[in-house]
Parts: C-alpha cells; structure tokens; sequence
C-alpha cells in the first residue's frame, strides 16, 4: 500500500511537472498589426498617410457637423431637427453645446495620424518620391486641420511631432498668430513635396495647389496680400483651369476635374457623405437641414445659372430615380422654399446618391481671394473676379474698375453653401469692411430673425467644455465664455 | 501544445490503472435501516464513516450496508432537511436509525472553493442560495433566480428585454472595469450562468471575501458564484419527472404623453412664447388628429413557456441525472423573443471505495432577437414615445406612417415599423463538461484530477433592410454576420488531506495546479445589396457586393496557469484558521507582470464551544475575521501592444481605399488589479439554531483599478491605454436573518431577510474627472461623472431652484448679475433657476456640482415559505433604498425645443406666474438651457417590490397512488406583482447602463441612468409539476 502510494505520488507530480512545461502564457495578437511589425515599409507609409483622411468622412466632422457653424450666415437657416443647432444660430450657445465638441476631435485625430508620418515615415526605406508625396500630404492635412481649428474657436493647442514624441497633449491654447505661423509653414512644407497634380487612382489626394490654394486664403486672412496674391498666382497660372461649366463642381461625374483644389472624396456606398442627406428634402430621402434663404436667392442676378446650379427652385424637375422618376421641387418640400442642390443627387434606382465630394477650396475661390488682396491693396482685381463672373455670366457681365462690393457680391454667389460666407465677413468686419452687427441684427423673418451679435466674444466659437474641464485649467475658455 | 495535452490524459490514465493494484484492509459490515419520525423509510441517506471519505447510501426502502475497519468506527448519518447524527458503531452488526427533521441550519454544508464545508465551521463569507428557492421563477436565466437572495449580491438588470443578462454585483461595484464576478459551474471556473437551466440548480453559494474567494486568485476580485447542479442520489430509486408552466406578461406602467390636439397646442405656444412667428405645419389641422398611441401599438403581451423532463436514480456504485428543459419567451415589445433548450448529464461512479469517477455535461442553446431598445436617438421604446400621435401606423395605402413629411416630425422612424422589420437574431450553442477521478490513497489523502472543456459557438445574424419611405433611411440593405467559435480547457490536479489529531486538533490541507487555455476563432462580414429582402434570401451568398471595410476577424488565445492552497485547521471546534493563497500567471500581461500571488486568511472563535459558555438563549456564536488579496484581471486583451488598424476607409479615384492607424497607444507595465478586502462577522444561533442572524462588516479597496489617462481630444480619438493608476473602496455591513420553524405538524415555515448597507467611493484618481458615458442623446449631455470622493458615476449637473415666476425675480437675482443673457431678455419668468455656486453672477460650468448617487444605500430582501398541509407558499420582496435615478427620458419628455412629442405633465407647464414651480415654460430657443443637466431630472427612486410569489398545491397521496405517481404539484407563480416607489420614470429598476464595448466607455462607467430601457413585465404563469 505503501509503495502505491509512493507510486501514485510520483506519477501525480511528474503530471503537474509536465503541465508547467507548456508555454501558455504567451499569447498572440492574430492578425493585428503591432508597433513592432509596423513602419517597415512604403506601403505601411502609403497606408497610414491614407488615415490621415479618414476623419473628413466622419458625420462629425466634414461630412457633414462642419457645415454647422456656418449657418449663422444670412445664407442659410438651420432647419432640421437637430435642438443644439438654435442656439449655434441664434449666437446664444454656451461652451457645452454639443456641436462645438463634434469636430474637436476629429480635427486633432486628423493632426495626430499627420504627425505619426512626420515621426516615422523619414525613417522608412522607400521610393523618395513617394516618400516625399506622404510627407507633403501629412504637411498638408495637419495645415487643413489647425486652419479649421483657428477659424472656429481662434487660438487652441498646437500639437506637433514633438509633443507626440514627449506624450505632451495638455497645453495651453496658442495664440492666432502661432497658429497662423505653424499653417503658414506647413502649407509651404507642402506646397514644395507635394506633385502638382495626381492622376488615376491618386485623385482628391492633395497637391501643391491645394497648398497653395490654401496659403493664398491664409494670406488674406491675415491681410499679407501680396503674398496671397504670389501664392494665388501658383494657382491661376498653373494646371488648375476654371471648369468650362460652374456646375461641373457639383456633378459626380465632373466633380474631380481640375478646378476643384482638393475636395473631400465621397464615393456611395463605401465612404458616403452624410451631407447630401442633411441638405436634401425629407420626403426625398434627406434630413432637410440648411434651407437656403430668400435673402440668399434675392442676392443671385435673375439671369446667373449659378442660382440654378446652388439651388432647388420651386418648379425645377429633379431626378429622383426608381419609381419616383422625375419629380417636381415643391415650395412646401423645405421651410424657405429652397434647397441646396450643390450635394445632392439621386441614384437611377431611387434612393440618395451619397457619392458627392464636398469641395474645400475651388480655383474659383483663389482667383476671388487674389482679386480681394488686389482691391484691398488698391491694385485693380479685375481680371481675377472677372474670370469668376463671366464664366457664369458671359463676358458682357465683365466688370471694370471692380469694388469690394462687387467682390463680396461675387464670393457670396460663388462660394454659396461652401462654408465661407459667414467666416469672410468676421474677417471683413474686422477689417471694417461690412457690420456684422448690422446684418445679423437685421430682422429678415422667421428664419432669419435678428440676432445680438456680440463683438467681444462672437468672431470664434466656445471651445468645448468638456476639454476645459479635463484639462484642469491648463486650457482657458475664450473671452465672453 | 495538444500533444502534451494528450500526454497528461494518458499520465491520467496510466495513474488511474497503477491505483486500482491498490487493496484496502480488513474490514467488518454493519447493516440497518434509516427512517423518519413517523416511521417511514428514508432512501439517499449519506452514511459515512468519520475520518475517512468512504460511505454510503440508503436505498429505496432505507436500508443500508457499510463496512467498517474496527469497533471504535463512528457513523455520520446525514440527509437534507434532517438533524445529522454521529453513532458509535461499537460491537453491533445492525443500526437501525432515526433522523429528525432538523431545524439547525448551522449544520449544513456549504460549497466552497475546491471542496465543502459545514456552516459552523466556515470563517469565511459565504451566501447560500437553495435551488428550490427559485425553481419555476419564470426567468430566462439564473443570474436573475439570485436576485434578493442574499446580502451583499445585488443583480441589476438594465431592462427587461427577454433572456438579457443581468449583472451581479458583490460587495458593490469593486472596479469601473468589468466587475462580474467568477462563476464556477460543477467546478468549472469562467462559466456563465446564462447557459444553465435555473430548474437544474442545487445551490449557488456566494464568495463574498477575500478569504473564501482567493483559492481562485487573479479573477475573484468581484467575488466568486459557485453553482452546484442536481445529482442523483445513491440507491435513490429511478424516478422521472416532468414540469412544465405557462403564462403571460403585461407591462407595469406606461407614461402618458400628449394626444394630438394638446401637443400641437403647445408647439404653437413655444414659439409666441418667444415672440416667433408660428412654423406653419403645426397650424394644419392635420396634426391635430388623434390617431396613434405608440405605446400601445409597441406593447404586447407576452408568452413564457417552460418544460423540463428529468430522470434520476442510482444505485450502490453508481448514481446519475438527466433532464432536458425548454424555455421560451415573447417580449413585450412586438418581436422581442428568448429562447433556450438545454440538456445536462451528471453522474458519479465508484467502482472501487477508493476510487471516484464522475462527469458533468451540459448543452445549452439559445437564440433571441435582440432590440434596439437603449439609444436616445433611435431605441425603439424611445422612439414610441417620441413619435407624433398624429401619424398613422399604416397609410391608407399600407405602407407604414413615417416622419418624412416634415423636420418637426423628427428624426424617428415609426417604431412599429423598426419592430416588424428589425432582424438582429443571435444564436448560441454552449457545451460545457467535465470528467474527474478521485483516488484516496491513504486514509485521508485524496487526489483529484478534473478535465473540463467550455465550448461555445456564437453565430448573430443582423440584417438591415432596404429603408425609403422612412427618415432614417438606407439606401443598401445589409446583412451582418458575427460568428465565432470559442473553447476553454481546464486542466486541474489537486490533493486534499483531513486529519484529526490527539482527538482536538482538525486539520485539513488542500493543494493544487491548474492550467486553462482560451482560444477563440471568429469572423464578422458584411454583405450589400440583396436583390430579394425575404428572408430565405437572408444569407450572405445572396448579396452582390461584400464590404471589405466590415470584414474583420475574432482571434485571440491566452492562458492561465495557476498553483494554489488553502490549509484550515481546527482546534477543539473552537478556534478555526484558514490560509490560502494562490499564484496566478496570465498572458493578459506582458512578460515580467504575468504573475501575481493572492494570499488571505481568516481565523474564527466558536464563543458557544467554551466550556464558560452558559446563555442558553444563545445556541451558537461564532466571530469571525479576515483578510487578504484578490485579483482581477478581466481587461481587455493585448493593452501592452501599440495596435494598429486596416480598416480606415478613404476613396481616392472613385476607388476604394483603405488607410491604417494607431487605434491603441501601448502601456508595457499593466497589470491585473487588486482587491483588499477585510472583514469580520459575527454569526450567532438562537432557538435551538432555528434563527440564525450573520452580520459582517467589511472594507473592499480596489488598488491599481486600470484607468485611461485623462484624455483631452487634443491627443486625437485614439484608445488610450489603461494603466493601474485608480483606487475605489466599497464598505460596509450584511445582515442576514432565517428562521425556519413550524406550528404543530402541519405547518413549517421559514423567513428570512437580507440587507447590504453598502458605501462606495471612488479614493484616487489619475486625472480630475472621468467621464461617465454614453452622453444622453443628440443634446449630448453629460449625465454624470467619476470623481475622487464620491461614489462612482454620481450625477453631475447643475442645481435647479424652481422657476422664475416674473421679470423682477430674474432681475433681482444676484446669481444672473454677470450674465448677458438677461441683458439680451434671453431669460424669461417661466425659465428655471439655476443655482450660481460660485457667485461670480454668472450660470456657467463652474457651477455644476454631484446631484445625486446611483448607489443604494440599502439593498434589501425578504423571502418566506411556508407549507400547510398539501399547500405550499413562496415568496420574495425586493427593495432599495437611498439611492437616485437620473430620469434622462424626462430631458426628451419636456424638452420643446426638441420635436418630439412630450409626456403630458407639459399640460401643467408653467404659463403665468404662480402656475409651476417645476415644468417650465415651452421655448421654441430654449435660451435659458432649462434641459440642461439639473436636479430637475433627479429622482429618488427607492422602492419595495413584491418580485415574486408562487403558491402551490400537491394533490394528497391517495389520489397520486391511484394514478400510479409519486407526487402531483399545482403551482401559480406572479412575477413584479407590485411596486411602491415615487420614481416617476416606467421602471425603478435600473442597472449598469454604460457599454464596454464602446470607445471610452467603462463596463461601469454610468448606473441607473433611465434611457426608456425595455421595461420588466409583470408576468402570470401556472404550472404543475409531476414525479412518478
């Protein structure tokens, strides 16, 4: 019995023994890249340059929550069903509105997947030309990003590959004119690796002249005109012909041709955009946000077809696909009458086609901006605005001896629905050029009733709440907040 | 790794084959007859010999055989329901025994870790639960069946949708990371209840602190549920039964919301109101046509369904059970369905005394259809209260109403419509068993190996249909599907020895190795554009396109190896120790930080053994203290690796592109975390035993709670790793009271009450705040927060002080002195008055403060059963106390700003001063912020619910003999009978409302937060029961 025991004893330990042998405290991460396996290669490269672009598509960012802030502008009325949205337009918003917290983190998630190229792709073994295109996309897209930041809320952390590297994202807010200065250099970065145009498979990527199609607008913005006018020259005398047709910007089928600088790339089904159903009717398939306002149409020359092209008319006969088929735009289809149709079109089997790009900046709006630095710097802007005008107009609409009146006429028609009206004229009020006062101020009815637009706090946005709160008093609210 | 595997089943073997050489000694037999009081015979009475782990069992007619080594042998006789008694065998050859019905619960033996022991002797804290306390409860699954059960173990279930899972809580939430705790099924640890058959329950025992629960180490931080199933008995005669009940539910309560007319009514005063010209699509008189309540339409009555089958026997070396069970429930809500067949096979054989051989195996498979019912924007309850009375369920044409008309409908599809189309239906097979032998070497010594494999098969199938006419739209339907097939082997060895030295010294020493593998293999797909949506089209070869953007996989493995003990020794039966201590490696972590090692002891002082004891009113007492360490190490996997993802979706070209990013930030150093708990109890016997009062108190600090560092946005929308950075306490007292009794001979009953006073509070943090998600809705408001020094998730927001009843009130405010909306008449008599905290005469974030505890202060149960002749009675009350709900739905219900439909309390909104104090003014601007997060949307909401009451009727003996059966039981069961409560909401009881699943979401980051969740049913159902 003893030596049973014995046996038994023996036998039970080398069981354990033979057990602890096995190696099963190591697990594998399957099919999951890791910071050890990744950064090897151009493709990796390639890859993550691709990310950086992802946010764009987000509802909360440029797919549609960054139209938001524009609806302050005597363009447009909100409409929709979204509460957040009144207090946006109606200037009476505080710092924990909803809509100031959407794009937040999108736009740094942009700025952080930009600096994870400028950290790692330089050290990656691969084609320089490519290598180069990456670089200058990441220089580009992180410039994109900080410029939206610093038109809505001002002055707000700049994060750079140095921050990243140090795990340094608490910072105080940075002041315009940091922010303005970082832009400037990387816009400049870019302009010089990036090519100057893509072809095939590379289109709606950025190139130099969306960099300095940008620089351009940031010039003016900060009323360097001979710069925007150097830089818009880039444009106006490189590859980057106005469209014969305006309308060709808003066509699935145009939408990519070389007027358009860089466009957010929509495509149905795989990346839709979800501004076409927020601009389009509801009984159409849409959300019925952004009524365009008889203010806006009134501001249209009878005879310009850009207003046809901008807007659903009463009358007009739209597309709607499968069964519905032809179908008239109706006046009780949206709360003004009027609809955007810049996005919105209808696949031939019924249902929205969410394929549309949203533009970013347009040619068109370079030769505006270099006509503006011109007129604002006393030189004549003529031919800039002009090639705008008669595009649409023919060349008997040409102008002689063009105002800054006739160019804020020009921009506003233009550029209507492509978010630029309500942030040229803070900076137009600021450079005492129009009353902000005075047209948000003016009753113009239900949907565009006068709003206290207040000089000390409106011109930038609150910046979300929740981002001062976390960061326990290293981040300041903006003035009047 | 699989041929090892296979060598240690044949080392088993080999082991098995050297054991049965083994001859046991000289021995003599002992025959008799076990019997009740009045005579009758008692079959399945344990017979064993004291010392030793050899018995045996009465048969059908109580008679029994044992043989036994010697005269100074001692038989232990011992049944359920029955006073155990200890007999010197002596030099008789025939026993015959008498056992009486006992009422000394402190006798009874108690499942814990690896092993039993009896109440008396345990210093640990234990709850037990009797399977036949919740048998027929019309639940889908056994998490719920525990429900007020037992002190310190609160089950939440978040919503009443069929077969969810509830979550248990022990000891409070001890993490804001997972804090289910372990559940050891048949020995089987990392089980969960939902697989198991509540009628297939024994008993559940409940580990509550560190001394019981760290014989399981790195996952008994959150307690330890053991769940014991039925066996069959020895020499229990073979017998079969079946059990079947049916019945129905109804909602408790709906809301009321406003008609047609009234609603319109008040969208047209929010804008004169505001001195804006009235929208005219609430000027036609279309609107103001009654036509739907939603609530209605979406609420049906539902079906519960049940039948088990069972068989079980056994004979001298051999005992067995079998049952089968099918369990099916209708929802109320309108599609909403569970439901479950299982089948499981216990049985135990010992062909030698020595040797023990037994397997348990259980087969569970479910399905249910699982609703959207938790989204403020889109939840289907949420939706039916939102939705506008004027639109029809059905057109005159057939298709059904929609909001697509007009923006002032909203952003809501018709919820009948998402209730007949919504098709997200989950399958799941489980298969969960064990094999083990046992071998007692020499006297005392026993070895033990168990073998057990959990093996699950998920397969979800979601797809979305094609959606046109309504607002919510699709423009391509889709199906999903999730699939994954998931195993889990354990592999234990342990030795147990017991010895009774110089007569006082007890000892009892129990050691063991054990190493369990996870592997899951799994793949989620989607596929677009399905040229027929009926449903036998529904699968995934019948969609044109796939979307390679949705086509992930589900791997992963890890492992834990583990070496473990615990020694108890005894002295006199009057001092008890217990040690244990355990030592867990796991690949959660990153080598370097794989092993962690839990100790904990526990000593105990019988007060009522000492000589000097001489309070006869006190039978027993018993003080008891402990302390030690747990561990948890339910995280989410590979936190110590950067990850990257493929999967970001870009289009350059009109082609489809993807991108890669960094979606987790990598932390080397994390580590599971550790659970301190120390308690002491005092467990005292009045009556003879027949109450029994345990009250313990305990501290609970969780350390190294794994925490994401504060995460401005600024560093993007990347996962932030966590790392073990956060410390929580949980404290305070259990109160558990039973008494069994009985009046005469026809009368026995018991009743007993629970209550858990339990205080948690959040001791350190890495950051000043942590975020309590989800955020409530489109408004996207914070609802709550995570704060060092108060409880977990209390409500955040600002402190409403009534209404502003006229303009000299708003103007006389020194809280709005500052503020340039009163300026801008921005604020309007009618508006609510918030508090300026920091009195710099402004309403701003500064002045939000903690406005409520989701926490109850007291958890509560009271439970009593009674049996009368033939009649029997079972009942249970729930409560809680001390504790807020915030009433997120009531933002949405008043908000009319927003364009919904509104609860009617807007009928008593304020329209002139002196009106309302509490529902302000309808605002079409809403400049005030009045649906900003306030006191106004806290509601205390203790309540007392009768949750369940079953009354039975067995049909008397003649008539069952005569029909040639055993036994014949009617049975009537009412579930949430009643509830008293001043919550105003549909349903006071809440749960933990956050999604784990989600980005910066803790799996208890928000409790009791009402988001119009599915609500509880009241449920009838009948049943009978018959043995034969």
């Amino acid at each position: 019995m003893k030596k049973a025991t014995i046996v038994l004893s023996i036998l039970f330990g080398v069981l354990i023994f033979m057990s602890c042998e096995e190696d099963i405290l190591e697990s594998t991460p399957y099919g999951q890249l890791t910071s050890s396996n990744f950064w090897v290669n151009g493709e990796n490269v390639v890859s993550a340059t691709n990310a950086i672009y992802e946010p764009f598509r987000f509802e909360a960012f440029w797919s549609h929550a960054e139209h938001t802030f524009s609806i302050i502008e005597d363009d447009q009325f909100r409409a929709g069903d979204h509460g957040e949205d009144g207090p946006i337009e109606n200037l009476t918003f505080d710092p924990s509105n909803a809509q100031l917290q959407f794009g937040w983190g999108q736009k740094y998630e942009m700025i952080a997947r930009a600096n994870q190229i400028l950290i790692n792709a330089p050290d990656v073994e691969m084609d320089q030309t490519l290598k180069d295109r990456c670089l200058g996309e990441a220089y580009f897209l992180r410039a994109y990003a900080m410029w939206r930041l610093h038109v809505i809320y001002g002055g707000t952390p700049i994060i750079l590959e140095a921050d990243v590297l140090a795990g340094e994202y608490n910072k105080p807010k940075a002041t315009i004119s940091e922010m303005q200065a970082q832009i400037e250099s990387d816009l400049v970065m870019a302009t010089q690796l990036l090519p100057e145009n893509h072809t095939g498979d590379d289109v709606g990527r950025a190139h130099s002249g969306s960099a300095w199609g940008l620089l351009t607008k940031l010039y003016v913005y900060m009323e360097r005109f001979e710069d925007a006018i150097n830089a818009g020259n880039q444009i106006i005398n490189g590859p980057y012909p106005l469209a014969a047709d305006f309308a060709e910007n808003f066509k699935i089928e145009t939408e990519n041709n070389p007027e358009v600088l860089f466009s957010i790339q929509f495509l149905d089904q795989w990346t839709s955009s979800a501004h076409t159903i927020h601009t389009t009717p509801r009984p159409w398939g849409g959300w019925d946000f952004h009524n365009p306002l008889q203010n806006l149409v009134d501001e249209f020359e009878p005879t310009d077809p850009r207003m046809d092209a901008t807007l659903f008319m009463p009358g007009e006969m739209v597309d709607l696909g499968g069964d519905r088929g032809m179908t008239e735009y109706t006046t009780d289809l949206s709360q003004t009458g009027y609809h955007f149709q810049k996005y919105a079109s209808w696949r031939p089997d019924g249902g929205l086609n969410r394929g549309h790009n949203i533009p970013v900046i347009r040619a068109a709006d370079v030769y505006l901006l270099v006509a503006e630095a011109k007129i604002r710097s006393g030189q004549n802007g003529d031919a800039e605005l002009n090639a705008v005008r008669t595009r649409a107009l023919g060349d008997a609409a040409a102008i002689t001896g063009a105002t800054i009146e006739d160019l804020i006429h020009e921009r506003r028609v233009e550029l209507a629905g492509e978010n630029q009206r309500h942030f040229d004229l803070m900076r137009w009020d600021r450079a005492g050029i129009v009353d902000i006062v005075a047209i948000y101020g003016e009753d113009r009815g239900a949907f565009d009733p006068p709003r206290v637009f207040d000089r000390t706090r409106h011109y930038y946005f609150a910046i979300p709440q929740r981002e001062i709160d976390v960061s326990g008093g290293i981040l300041i609210q903006n003035d009047g907040y | 790794m699989k041929n090892l595997h296979n060598k240690s089943n044949w080392c088993l073997l080999l082991l098995l084959s050297f054991s049965i050489a083994w001859v046991s000694a000289q021995e003599r037999q002992i025959t008799g007859k076990v019997s009740d009081e009045l005579g009758g015979p008692l079959p399945g009475v344990s017979i064993l010999l004291e010392g030793t782990g050899q018995g045996a069992t009465s048969d059908f007619d109580g008679n029994y055989q044992i043989t036994v080594p010697g005269a100074n042998s001692v038989l232990v006789f011992s049944y359920l329901g029955f006073a155990t008694q200890t007999i010197s065998v002596g030099n008789r050859a025939t026993i015959d025994v008498v056992l009486s019905e006992e009422v000394n619960q402190l006798d009874e033996f108690i499942v814990v870790g690896y092993g039993s022991q009896r109440k008396s002797d345990v210093t640990g804290a234990i709850s037990k639960v009797d399977g036949e306390d919740f048998e027929n409860i019309p639940v889908a699954s056994s998490d719920l069946a525990l429900q007020g059960r037992a002190a310190g173990v609160q089950i939440v279930r978040n919503g009443g949708a069929p077969g969810a899972e509830a979550n248990i809580r022990i000891r409070g939430t001890g993490t804001l990371n997972n804090s289910e705790p372990l559940i050891v099924i048949d020995g089987f640890p990392g089980g969960t209840l939902e697989t198991v058959n509540p009628n297939d329950i024994e008993s559940i025992e409940v580990l509550k602190d560190a001394s019981a629960s760290a014989i399981y180490g790195t996952r008994a931080a959150n307690g330890v549920v053991i769940v014991t199933t039925k066996q069959g008995k020895v020499n229990e005669r073979l017998s079969f039964s079946v059990n079947a009940y049916t019945g129905f539910s109804t909602a408790i309560k709906t809301l009321d919301v406003l008609d047609a007319p009234t609603l319109a009514e008040i969208k047209r005063e929010r804008y004169t109101n505001d001195g804006v010209d009235i929208d005219a699509f609430w000027l036609d008189p279309e609107r103001e046509i009654q036509r739907t309540d939603w609530q209605d339409e979406l609420l049906e009555t539902g079906i519960v369904q049940n039948v088990d089958l069972g068989i079980r026997g056994g004979g001298e070396k051999s005992n067995y059970s079998f049952s089968m069970g099918y369990y099916d429930e209708k929802g109320l809500i309108k599609n909403s369905f569970f439901n479950r067949a299982s089948a499981r096979l216990n049985s135990t054989h010992r062909p030698k005394e020595w040797l023990t051989i037994g397997q348990n195996l259980q087969l569970t498979s479910s399905k249910d259809n699982a609703l959207n019912t938790s989204s403020a924007q889109s939840g289907i309850l949420w939706s039916a209260l939102r939705f506008h009375p004027s639109i029809p369920v059905f057109n005159e044409d057939g298709s059904y109403g929609s909001s697509q008309e007009n923006g002032q409908l909203g952003d809501i599809n018709n919820p009948i419509f998402t209730a007949d189309t919504e098709d997200d239906i989950t399958t799941r097979h489980n298969l969960l068993g064990s094999v083990f032998a046992e071998v007692e070497v020499i006297e005392g010594l026993k070895l033990k190996a168990n073998f057990g494999l959990d093996l699950t098969v998920f397969d979800r199938d979601i797809f979305n249909i094609r959606i046109t006419d309504q607002t919510r739209n699709r423009n391509n339907n889709e199906l999903t599907r999730q699939y994954f097939e998931q195993y889990s082997i354990v592999n234990e060895f342990t030795a147990a020895y017991k010895k009774l030295f110089a007569e006082k010294h007890n000892l009892e020493v129990i050691g063991g190795y054990s190493y369990q593998v996870t592997k899951r293999d799994g793949f989620s797909v989607r596929v677009e554009d399905f040229g027929s949506e009926a449903f036998d089209q529904r699968v995934i070869d019948a969609g044109t396109s796939v979307n390679i953007g949705n086509v992930n996989s589900d791997v992963f493995d890890e492992g834990l190896e583990s070496v473990f003990g615990r020694l108890n020794y005894q002295y006199d039966n009057r001092y008890l120790f217990t040690f244990t201590y355990r030592a867990d490696g796991s690949s959660r972590f990153a080598d370097g930080n794989r092993w962690g090692y839990f100790p904990a002891f526990s000593a105990g002082w019988n007060v009522s053994n000492e000589a000097f004891w001489n309070v006869d009113s006190i039978s027993s007492l018993k003080l008891t203290g402990g302390w030690g360490q747990l561990g948890n190490q339910n995280v989410r996997l590979n936190q110590f690796l950067g990850v990257f993802e493929g999967g970001d979706r870009v289009s350059f070209g009109d082609q489809q592109n993807l991108g890669t990013s960094q979606i987790q930030i990598p932390n080397p150093d994390i580590s599971w975390e550790t659970s301190e708990i120390t308690d002491i109890g005092i467990e005292a016997g009045l009556l003879n035993n027949q109450l029994v009062i345990d009250l313990g108190y305990f501290i609970k600090d969780t350390k190294d709670m794994l925490l994401p560092p504060a995460s401005l946005l600024a560093q993007g929308t990347a996962r932030v790793t966590d790392q073990n950075v956060g410390e929580l306490r949980n404290s305070g007292f259990e109160l558990e009271i039973n008494y069994r009794g009985s009046i005469g001979e026809d009368v026995t009953y018991s009743i007993g009450g629970n209550a858990s006073f339990i205080k948690n509070e959040v001791t350190s943090l890495n950051s000043p705040f942590l975020e309590s998600r989800p955020f409530y809705g489109r408004q996207n408001v914070e609802l709550a927060r995570i704060v060092e020094g108060e409880p977990l998730a209390s409500f955040f927001g600002w402190e409403a002080d009534g209404l502003y009843q006229n303009t000299s009130e708003i103007n006389n405010d020194p809280g709005l002195a500052n503020d340039p909306r009163r300026e801008q008449g921005l604020i309007q008599p009618g508006d609510v008055r918030f508090r300026d905290l920091d009195g710099n005469g402004l309403i701003d974030g500064d002045d939000r403060t903690f406005i409520g505890n989701p926490h109850p202060g007291v958890v509560y149960g009271i439970n009593g059963s009674l049996k009368y002749k033939n009649f029997d009675l079972n009942v249970l009350f729930l409560g809680e106390a001390g504790r807020q709900i915030y009433n997120a739905d009531r933002i949405a219900g008043l908000d009319t700003d927003a364009p919904f439909n509104l609860y009617a309390e807007t009928v008593n909104r304020w329209t002139g001063e002196g009106t309302s104090n509490s529902t302000p003014r309808v605002s079409i601007n809403d400049s005030n912020g009045n649906y900003r997060s306030s006191t106004l949307f806290v509601e205390d909401a203790g309540f007392f619910r009768l949750k369940n009451l079953t009354v039975g009727y067995s049909l008397p003996d003649g008539i069952t003999d005569k029909a040639g059966l055993s036994k014949v039981r009617l049975y009537a069961t009412g579930q949430n009978i009643f509830t008293i409560t001043n919550y105003s909401g549909m349903d006071p009881e809440l749960g933990v409302v956050s999604n784990a699943g989600s980005t910066n979401q803790f799996a208890n980051g928000q409790f009791n937060v009402d988001y119009a969740q599915f609500p509880q049913a009241r449920t009838w159902t009948l049943g009978v029961m018959i043995d034969f």
